[in-house]
């Protein structure tokens, strides 16, 4: 093979390269601007990624629903459709495997565990990472126990999300109306 | 040039061993292989450079400096990309040298990793270790063979290796087969044919026998979800087309440092023969396994064992000399063992016992008859090892042990004096 042609074909190769994290970031940055921002009540705790960095699992209170369909698997996909609750906190509306006819926003999740008989469907989110500064992945763990050890039943934990189109996009995880690291960075003084 | 083989040339030369014309030819060949010796230094040391700054720059990114804005952070996702890929395009284009190849290659391929990672950072794409180590994969993979490059192709099998471990060994309720590493190494398989072809010998293409097969080895496992019984057949066929491969004509007469294949295929042989040795193991294969075709574990040891089969025909064929090697055997043995296995457990422990016995006979034997003290030693090894395991599941008294213990040392001893003066003997 001529040099060229390898070249042109390592071409086509770089724009595939810069399309692929470009295309990551304009899916996000739509669901960001157009989405509509659910809060999801949640828990977080601090593990670790070799190549990403320190994140915080978020372990959803949000994580069942009740369904007359008993043939969910394991690992199936799950079409979760939402409501707002009176405080703006994520509901399920129903679910769903298949995409219906409805304005209503809806995200995607993995089916864990299904009873059968019990009318209802367990479910992960998919949202589950939340990517923090290296420093503040343990204390944010940390100052979620302190918040809720208090009995102070007005403290919540919650992750706020963009929807669109059944895409997802995290963009903080909250403690009241305060984002976590505003409470790190209080801490820390 | 070495000056000592400078002082042998013209020693010989004095002495009229050789001619001018042939010291003139000798000393001109080294110094070919020499001018291209600093051309291999740098090249491995360009690797090593950009293999650092790459997974520094990953390190300095996973820091998360989240005080940046989103707009810098997404920025700074694409310069270390963007310069790769100036630099690499800028060696394919100007016809650069291996070196820059290698090194420019090299970056471009951690430079993915960091972008994509930093990404997923910002926007906290979801996803595990392996959803992003294939992405990594699948975006680096052409640059083995637009770069023509051996440091590529190692990474990619390495990280392939990492994403099948990460997949296959997560014993949650999540445990996945990691069938797309297959897919993965098939696509790095031209480059290293190629490489047999035009260089068998070189040092680089011993280092990817050797990668290939502790790959293989380590991610085998991976593939075995339920049916873990069935995983000591698929492992005794992956030995065995180990061991067949390295009797194919291309490495059977390289040293034994460079044939890997020949050395895990035995050595994986002769470990997995000697755990299948204990009886409690087979009790449980007998409860235990299924030999259901539909199962995945019996299904890629059918695959291994035709495998292994087809190479061993394939071996014999080309052998100009009728020559037989227990070793070449021991898969199919294995195979029908485990079967005797499925049934009859006490039989397969015994016939299990009886095989490591013969083999390591069969091996004191090519060992004694070729005067190469290296095989001789491992028959006994694996003698001994057969006995000394014995000692754990059969009663009897210290003393007894104590002396058969004695007596398999005095063995070694023996057996190693006999064949050093038998040598001796030939050679005056």
């Amino acid at each position: 093979m001529k040099t060229i042609h390898i070249f042109i074909l390592f071409l086509v190769m770089v724009l595939v390269q810069l399309f692929v994290p470009a295309k990551m970031i304009f899916d996000r940055e739509n669901v960001l601007e157009a989405g509509v921002t659910y809060k999801f009540k949640t828990q977080p705790v601090d593990p670790n990624d070799p190549f990403r960095g320190k994140y915080i699992t978020l372990n959803y209170e949000m994580d069942s629903a009740k369904t007359n369909d008993t043939t969910w698997e394991q690992g199936e996909t799950i079409l979760v459709y939402l409501e707002k609750d009176g405080l703006g906190f994520a509901r399920v509306h129903s679910v769903s495997k298949e995409q219906k006819s409805t304005d209503r926003d809806y995200v995607k999740a993995t089916v864990s565990w299904n009873y059968g008989n019990s009318n209802t469907v367990n479910f992960e989110l998919p949202f589950d990472r939340f990517y923090m500064e290296e420093s503040k992945a343990k204390p944010a763990e940390d100052i979620y126990r302190k918040y809720n050890r208090q009995g102070n039943n007005k403290s919540e934990t919650y992750a706020l999300v963009a929807v669109k189109n059944g895409k997802a996009v995290l963009k903080d995880v909250y403690i009241n109306d305060k984002p976590i690291t505003y409470y790190i960075e209080r801490d820390n003084e | 040039m070495k000056s000592k083989l400078l002082n042998d040339i013209s020693e010989l030369l004095e002495n009229n061993i050789i001619s001018q014309e042939v010291a003139t030819n000798i000393t001109a060949y080294y110094k070919s292989k020499e001018d291209s010796q600093p051309n291999r230094l740098f090249t491995v040391f360009g690797v090593l450079g950009a293999t650092l700054v790459g997974l520094g720059i990953i390190l300095i990114l996973a820091h998360n400096w989240d005080n940046l804005s989103r707009l810098i952070k997404t920025v700074l996702a694409f310069i270390p990309l963007v310069i790769a890929q100036l630099v690499s395009g800028y060696s394919i284009y100007k016809e650069k040298s291996q070196v820059w190849k290698e090194s420019s290659g090299t970056f471009l391929f951690f430079a993915i990793g960091a972008s994509i990672a930093l990404v997923s950072q910002i926007y906290n794409i979801p996803g595990d270790l392996g959803s992003f180590l294939f992405t990594w994969i699948v975006l680096a993979l052409p640059l083995i063979y637009l770069l023509n490059s051996k440091a590529v192709s190692i990474l990619i099998v390495v990280f392939a290796s990492y994403y099948a471990c990460e997949l296959g060994y997560d014993f949650g309720y999540q445990n996945k087969t990691p069938w797309l590493y297959l897919v993965f190494v098939i696509a790095t398989l031209p480059f290293y044919l190629k490489l047999l072809k035009t260089s068998p010998l070189a040092n680089s293409t011993s280092i990817f026998n050797w990668l290939y097969t502790i790959s293989f080895t380590v991610v085998l496992g991976a593939f075995i979800s339920s049916n873990w019984p069935v995983g000591f057949l698929m492992y005794a066929m992956l030995f065995g087309v180990f061991y067949n491969l390295g009797k194919l004509p291309i490495y059977k007469n390289q040293q034994l440092r460079r044939n890997s294949f020949t050395v895990v295929g035995s050595l994986g042989a002769v470990v997995l023969l000697i755990i299948l040795s204990f009886n409690i193991v087979w009790d449980e294969i007998l409860v235990l396994a299924s030999i259901a075709m539909y199962t995945q574990e019996m299904l890629l040891a059918t695959v291994l064992f035709v495998l292994a089969f087809m190479i061993l025909l394939y071996t014999k064929k080309k052998e100009k000399v009728e020559s037989f090697n227990l070793f070449q055997y021991v898969f199919l043995i294995v195979a029908i063992i485990f079967f005797i296995g499925i049934a009859n457990a006490i039989a397969a422990t015994v016939l299990t016992n009886i095989l490591l016995l013969v083999i390591g006979l069969s091996a004191i034997k090519i060992g004694a008859d070729t005067f190469r003290f290296s095989v001789l030693n491992y028959g006994l090894l694996i003698v001994t090892s057969v006995i000394v395991c014995r000692f754990f599941d059969i009663d009897i008294g210290f003393e007894v042990k104590g002396l058969l213990f004695v007596a398999v040392g005095f063995g070694f001893f023996l057996t190693n004096y006999i064949m050093l003066k038998r040598k001796k003997e030939l050679n005056r």
